[in-house]
């Protein structure tokens, strides 16, 4: 008995991505061989989303007097060939123990990120690495490609240029010209599926650390403040440095200096033998809080130059392609307020209050004269914004939370780190902003730290505090 | 009030989509070789079989047959003199059949199990008991497993109450359109109704097989009967029922089980081992033949020292036929896929019955529930083997490495991979009019605290799943108002319930509106009339504005609420998320006012899309202008809390690594396939979120007056700074 089996093929997509005509492909260039075949797929709904499979077996044998047994099922064991139009969903192939030393993986390298990644505040991402070495350790053979790349420079769907890079793969027993005429005779957009197809053949195997993730990239210091910035311990520079340029760029170098001084401050209690963690911690929190986005620094930021022509690439239009370009702004009526002096009896406390929804919508277009005006307008008001309501709150609440992080340094410099931390609810616009002030006020007033009895206490407080920062997806809504 | 779109009307003409391809292989002759899916192979097997009447209820996997035999009306259908019907439910599709009880007429319908099975249960049963003349053959789509959209249970319990043979074809195309045209055979034979179950996979599955020429029906539209019938045997009124059931019992499911011995339905593969062997289903054949295979017992063609006792028929099954292929046999293993296992414990029974030496293995070596997928299959056979099969010795020998084999590709799998991929379930394309209601309903519970909203089945029951996590039941097709009924009181909430247009024309009216209505609950029903049964596949409704043939014709959903008294009844532009929140909240606030309903009448998308993508080709094609256009995200702008995904979720609202080393998290970004439907910057104004989004809009190919006017404005701009 022989224990031959059709040659196996597993793809993974998701919906919309043309799964079902590479398998039309598929089937076409078996037929165009000579071989029996089966395709099969368990996309039940007509949604372009959500992960669905395809299935597909070739027997290469031509003139059988009898049909080989086909299955509708793939099995563990006897996968020649697994396709994932998106690496997390090879490995839920690999999960389902689809991929085995039988196995060659071809995946697409670009994340598509599922809606649980997505709501996560901060960064809800999983980890692609480990996961491409888990494949990498399972397959056969694991190609990584970058289908994107092959789609851009084809202009076509990502299932062509999947298809040429199957076909370079050499796994299916179909020639590159069988590929090619099962292209042309489906007879929809042949040229740039062919186009697609050929990029494909070409793509090379990505290595897997050219996979990850983009490192940060720190601005070089503003030159007035180099020496400063030198004078610093050599570990905080990078972060001190880059912060104190986008200061600067926010509002002027006074606001840079007033910086440097409070981050000067946490330097001092900091300690060296612990490569100065806190103080850089806090220099990464300090400046994001204080460059808080008000509407002055949002106009600044809309009319930065070159965000049109940034527009305009995005779009693949020409320079004389007529644009419009509207921006969504609605600050909250406490925002405009906000925009008053400090003296004009604003809130004392930290925490405003007010139904989201109620505010100024504005819809301006920015890529007109009178929109482009309007925002230029809004964004000269930087030279008041040390007088403002919203300066006077955001500083208040800075310099409330900079006191427990300096004053734990010495006793507890975990506590104080994980306190530096905190800054994380200084974050978004309107209520969001609300709700993150309320849980601060909570959290770092009253010289709470400096109970020493209560201190197991208000540990655990701050922990679960940024459990929830990073976790709770409803801090948005409720 | 907002203006109601009449989108439909460019649908008017049939559906969106064309099948124009599918109807050519519908009319292939006898000798002619058929390729394609197995359930267009299924409605050719129909043709051939010489049905009168085709209908059904569309739902995946079997919205296909539907679509194409909607197109094939007028070229195919319409001369052969074959009435058509997309039914308003299954349980019209089901009552359809009755064509089929005193008149010679072959009928077949289709819907998708086991919840059309059970909308059609009153018709099924009915049929079942007063019996056909005409063969009567019900195609189902058994939406169980992977991929599947529905509770999971299996039909066979029914086709067991209501004695209605069940076919579960071996997936071998020949195969399928051979039985598919033999059980009209014998549902003529036993006067029985006949199912036809088939798995989602199945039904996708492609292939090919020699074509036999379409029968034109002995009598139809155009070739009519003799004249009309009434016979009380046939009524189901005493004493008529009492003789039905005895009917079934003593003469039609004996004829229906002759029937499958004389024609070889099922199908017995002997072996070269003689004390031990397989019973299985037809529809898990192949994956029990692989599993051989890769265990070592069994070649690529099936061929198996393990003798296989195929059962397509798997009700009613013929005690004979089974006893004979157990009786010499030490064991025998049943593969029985899904819950209670009938089949197994029936020949547990019979070798009980008749005293036979032979074991019955099945569940405990298989799972108790859930879908028979290869590594299940597999498991289930190497065990059975591994501890019943010791000779020849050389096959024992490979199923134990082959199961090892197996078996360390799993634990590896399992070791080496920590990160488990994230969950992706189907949810609201991009674009999506239904979105946005949601995103509305969320904003109104912020304002009331958590509101229990009844959902109902179709796209919408997506709302279910993150970012909204918003519907706290679902109890079937248009129940959503209904099943709200007796919560709202004791929550001291209005009942809220949201249902598509296709909920409502299934069940929603009668069972959901007219029930509010009658019995005067305080309730607010929100209905997404997008145009069409989306989630299937968008075909069309009574409400669509044209039937799936092309004749113009509408029911509309506001008068016909309006006829049964609803006074309380506004349209929403659902993209308009302050508009569409303003009119929910007076709904929910209007309590003294019974029933109040807010229809959102936008359109598919996805229908909406398929038409624009053609226009946007054909003025590209001829120079003519164009819009591009997409929202977008300033990236610096975007504070990283992702807000704005928690009230969307659309797919091309996605992530955006940062380099800036001051940023927590990616930021927010809008990807190409952004198709401009303004939620984004509407859901920014009403939740007061973040102002980094913009919308982009660009005319390729623009006039010379635009051009103008355009660069006239840049220069403006760009005096003032702007580039």
């Amino acid at each position: 008995m022989t224990a031959e089996r059709p040659i196996c093929v597993l793809v993974a997509a998701l919906g919309g991505q043309g799964g079902g005509v590479l398998m039309d492909w598929f089937v076409a260039a078996a037929q165009l061989e000579g071989f029996p075949s089966q395709a099969t797929s368990t996309p039940g709904v007509a949604q372009r989303t959500g992960a669905t499979t395809y299935y597909f077996e070739v027997f290469p044998q031509t003139g059988l007097a009898r049909r080989p047994v086909f299955s509708i099922y793939p099995a563990p064991g006897a996968i020649d060939l697994q396709v994932s139009f998106e690496p997390t969903e090879a490995a839920r192939a690999l999960s389902g123990g689809f991929v085995g030393p039988e196995t060659t993986v071809i995946t697409a390298s670009q994340r598509i990120f599922s809606t649980s990644e997505k709501i996560r505040p901060g960064d809800g991402t999983i980890a692609l690495t480990p996961i491409l070495e888990a494949l990498s350790s399972c397959a056969g053979k694991l190609a990584i490609i970058d289908l994107d790349e092959g789609v851009r420079a084809a202009r076509c769907h990502p299932n062509a240029v999947m298809f040429g890079a199957i076909a370079a793969s050499g796994v299916l027993p179909f020639s590159i010209e069988t590929c090619r005429k099962a292209i042309k005779q489906s007879g929809v957009a042949v040229e740039q599926n062919l186009a697609g197809f050929e990029a494909g053949t070409r793509l090379p195997s990505l290595s897997i650390a050219a996979t990850q993730k983009p490192p940060a990239e720190f601005s070089p210091p503003p030159a007035d403040l180099k020496n400063e910035i030198q004078s610093l311990p050599e570990p905080v520079r990078p972060m001190a440095g880059h912060a104190a340029t986008h200061l600067l760029d926010y509002q002027d170098k006074a606001y840079a200096e007033l910086f440097l001084k409070r981050l000067g401050k946490v330097i001092e209690v900091d300690r060296q033998d612990m490569d100065y963690r806190l103080s850089v911690s806090v220099a990464r929190r300090l400046a994001a809080w204080m460059g808080y986005e008000d509407v002055i620094r949002v106009a600044q930021l809309k009319t930065r130059p070159g965000r049109l022509a940034s527009i305009r690439r995005d779009l693949a239009i020409g320079d004389d392609v007529p644009l419009k370009v509207h921006d969504f702004l609605k600050p909250g009526r406490e925002e405009l307020l906000d925009l008053l002096p400090a003296f004009s009896g604003g809130t004392k406390k930290g925490v405003q209050t007010g139904r989201g929804g109620a505010g100024l919508a504005l819809k301006l277009k920015t890529s007109g004269p009178f929109g482009w005006a309007t925002m230029r307008a809004l964004a000269s008001l930087r030279r008041w914004r040390r007088s403002t309501r919203r300066y006077d709150r955001e500083h208040r609440m800075i310099d409330r939370w900079l006191k427990p992080v300096t004053d734990m340094a010495a006793d507890d410099y975990q506590l104080a780190c994980e306190l530096a931390d905190l800054a994380v609810w200084a974050r978004g616009y309107g209520d969001v902003r609300s709700r993150g002030f309320a849980e601060l006020d909570k959290l770092v007033g009253d010289n709470k730290h400096a109970n020493a009895e209560m201190r197991p206490a208000y540990a655990d407080e701050i922990r679960a505090s940024l459990a929830a920062a990073y976790s709770d997806t409803e801090t948005g809504l409720r | 009030m907002t203006t109601h779109t009449v989108y439909a009307q460019a649908g008017i003409g049939g559906m969106e989509r064309s099948f124009s391809g599918e109807v050519e292989k519908l009319k292939l002759g006898g000798g002619d070789v058929f390729e394609g899916e197995a359930i267009l192979a299924i409605t050719k097997a129909l043709l051939q079989a010489g049905v009168a009447y085709v209908g059904g209820y569309p739902g995946a996997p079997v919205s296909h047959l539907m679509d194409v035999l909607a197109e094939a009306r007028q070229p195919v259908l319409d001369p052969m003199g074959i009435v058509f019907e997309q039914s308003a439910s299954e349980a019209g599709a089901a009552a359809l059949l009755g064509a089929s009880i005193h008149y010679p007429l072959r009928g077949a319908v289709t819907w998708k199990s086991i919840v059309g099975t059970n909308v059609a249960s009153d018709a099924l049963s009915n049929l079942a008991s007063a019996g056909v003349t005409g063969g009567a053959v019900i195609i189902i789509g058994e939406d169980y497993g992977e991929g599947a959209s529905i509770i999971q249970e299996r039909t066979h319990a029914v086709a067991l109450k209501s004695s209605i043979p069940l076919l579960d074809p071996r997936y071998d195309m020949e195969r399928l359109v051979e039985l598919t045209e033999q059980a009209f055979d014998l549902s003529e034979t036993s006067r029985l109704p006949v199912f036809i179950s088939l798995r989602i996979r199945a039904a996708h599955m492609t292939g090919s097989f020699r074509c036999k020429d379409n029968v034109e029906p002995q009598f139809n539209a155009n070739r009519q009967l003799p004249g009309a019938k009434q016979d009380y045997d046939r009524i189901v009124l005493p004493p008529s029922t009492y003789a039905q059931e005895q009917d079934k019992v003593e003469a039609r499911l004996p004829a229906a089980q002759k029937f499958i011995v004389d024609n070889n339905i099922n199908e017995h593969f002997p072996g070269s081992i003689d004390d031990i062997g397989i019973v299985l289903q037809g529809g898990t054949y192949g994956t029990v033949v692989r599993a051989l295979n890769q265990l070592g017992a069994a070649d690529a063609f099936g061929d198996s020292p393990v003798p296989l006792l195929v059962l397509n028929a798997i009700y009613p099954l013929v005690p004979e036929q089974l006893v004979d292929f157990i009786k010499d046999k030490k064991s025998v293993l049943v593969v029985e896929e899904g819950n209670p296992n009938f089949i197994e414990t029936e020949i547990r029974a019979l070798a009980q019955k008749h005293k036979l030496g032979c074991t019955v293995h099945g569940k405990g070596h298989f799972p108790e529930a859930g879908e028979y997928i290869s590594d299940v299959v597999c498991t289930g056979i190497a065990e059975y083997l591994q501890k019943e099969c010791s000779k020849p010795a050389k096959l024992a020998k490979a199923v134990a490495k082959n199961t090892d084999s197996i078996r360390a590709i799993r634990d590896k799998a399992s070791k080496e991979l920590v990160n488990m991929p994230p969950p992706r379930p189907p949810g609201f394309c991009t674009g999506c009019p239904e979105r946005p209601v949601f995103t509305a309903l969320e904003l109104l519970q912020r304002e009331k605290g958590k509101l229990h909203v009844s959902s109902d089945i179709g796209c919408s029951t997506f709302s279910t799943l993150p970012p909204f996590n918003m519907g706290s039941t679902v109890l079937g097709y248009g129940m959503s108002l209904a099943s709200g009924g007796a919560v709202g009181p004791p929550l001291g909430q209005p009942g809220v319930a949201v249902m598509g247009d296709g909920g409502f024309w299934h069940n929603g009216l009668t069972t959901g509106a007219i029930n509010a209505q009658w019995n005067g609950h305080d309730s607010m029903l929100v209905v997404l009339e997008n145009g069409y049964a989306s989630a299937t596949g968008q075909q069309h409704l009574p409400s669509t504005g044209s039937t799936p043939w092309g004749r113009k014709m509408k029911v509309s959903i506001e008068t016909t609420l309006r006829a049964i008294g609803v006074r309380w009844l506004e349209r929403v532009n659902s993209y308009n998320v302050s508009g569409t929140l303003k009119t929910l909240r007076r709904a929910y606030d209007a309590k003294d006012k019974g029933l109040r309903v807010v229809i959102s009448d936008k359109e598919c998308m996805l229908a909406n899309q398929r038409r624009e993508k053609r226009r946007r080709a054909d003025l590209l094609a001829a120079n003519k202008p164009y819009p591009v256009e997409r929202f977008g995200v300033d990236e610096e702008v975007c504070s990283g809390d992702h807000s704005c995904m928690r009230l969307s979720g659309c797919p091309s609202l996605t992530l955006r690594p940062t380099h800036d080393p001051l940023k927590d998290g990616p930021a927010a970004m809008v990807d190409s396939n952004c198709v401009a439907c303004g939620l984004c910057g509407e859901a920014a104004h009403a939740a007061a979120l973040c102002p980094s989004f913009y919308r982009a809009r660009a005319t390729v190919n623009a006039g010379i007056v635009q051009r103008t006017l355009s660069r006239f404005s840049r220069m403006l701009t760009n005096v003032m700074g702007a580039s």
